[in-house]
């Protein structure tokens, strides 16, 4: 009997502390700057937080123990992933990023990529001859 | 047999990935919460249909489940990443509440390169999403080698250095067990 009242009052404080991250994960989108600071924050906390809700409701339901390890790991697959969907479809529709932001490496070498594409474009239309010397 | 018959045969007699097999089959048993014969029957057609569709042949998917090859190491290996990776989820939530609680949040974020040294499509898979989780850098792009991470606190550009503190800790453990 007080093997399950001990077992209860562990498994609410695990959930309870889950709910804490999650609860700090929504703080963190009202509060970060940008749309990809915001998945980071979004990211982060939730995927804990997730974990630990598991993790107390298997506390609490030990039976489950198999089901729940079961939807922890699709958590921990496809968080990151729609994370970093999210965040590249986002860098790729060029939303900007937080005045604070320093460099960006990603929009260096694009920008470097579409500016070679331009000039091998515009050599291969007005110097068809300078093509066949460089073959 | 020239080698072209004997690949066309081996194709079509292939069972596909023992790997995905047991664990498309593990799934089911946990779902069902059962070991019933007749479910373990329709677990084990089910199972065995989805593995050949998806890891034979010659498909990218087949050369993906192909890549990964149990054996003890890689399945030691495999632990002590989810032990590196758990540590680093708490130490990335932690600073994560540093920034969101702070009064004010002062962050310097950008987007850095980082070269890896895995090699394979899982290992790789696999990288980029404990990146993800880890402090405050998410996976932008790829391109060949290269990451472009999204760091929220640049503390330094040089590639070495955001290797090491970025890709680090994981890159080791991945590398033994995918390549």
């Amino acid at each position: 009997m007080a093997e399950t009242a001990l077992r209860e009052i562990l498994g609410s404080f695990v959930v309870l502390a889950g709910a804490f991250f999650l609860f700090s994960a929504g703080l963190g989108v009202l509060r970060m700057p940008d749309a990809f600071t915001r998945i980071q924050a979004g990211t982060k906390a939730t995927t804990l937080g997730n974990l630990l809700v598991m993790l107390g409701v298997g506390i609490l339901h030990p039976d489950w123990a198999l089901k729940l390890l079961l939807v922890a790991g699709f958590v921990l697959i496809t968080n990151p992933v729609s994370s970093h969907a999210l965040a590249r479809a986002g860098h790729f529709i060029g939303i900007p990023m937080a005045p604070s932001t320093g460099a960006d490496a990603l929009r260096d070498d694009e920008n470097a990529k579409a500016e070679k594409a331009k000039a091998e474009k515009a050599g291969a239309e007005n110097g068809a001859d300078r093509a066949g010397d460089g073959a | 047999m020239s080698d072209n018959t004997k690949s066309t045969l081996k194709d079509l007699t292939s069972f596909g990935s023992p790997v995905l097999f047991v664990f498309l089959i593990a799934t089911w048993c946990i779902i069902n919460d059962s070991l019933a014969p007749v479910l373990l029957i329709v677990g084990a057609i089910l199972s065995l249909v989805i593995t050949r569709l998806f890891s034979a042949g010659s498909s990218w998917t087949a050369e993906l489940w192909r890549s990964v090859r149990l054996s003890p190491a890689m399945l030691r290996h495999f632990l002590a990443y989810l032990g590196v990776f758990i540590v680093e989820l708490v130490r990335a939530n932690i600073t994560m509440l540093g920034y969101v609680y702070a009064r004010r949040i002062d962050i310097r974020p950008g987007v850095v390169r980082v070269g890896t040294r895995l090699s394979s499509p899982v290992g790789r898979l696999a990288l980029a999403n404990s990146v993800a989780l880890t402090p405050g850098s998410l996976v932008l792009a790829r391109e060949g080698d290269t990451l472009y991470i999204h760091w929220l606190d640049v503390k330094t550009t040089d590639p070495d250095e955001t290797a090491r503190l970025i890709v680090g800790p994981f890159e080791k453990h991945l590398e033994a067990a995918f390549g």
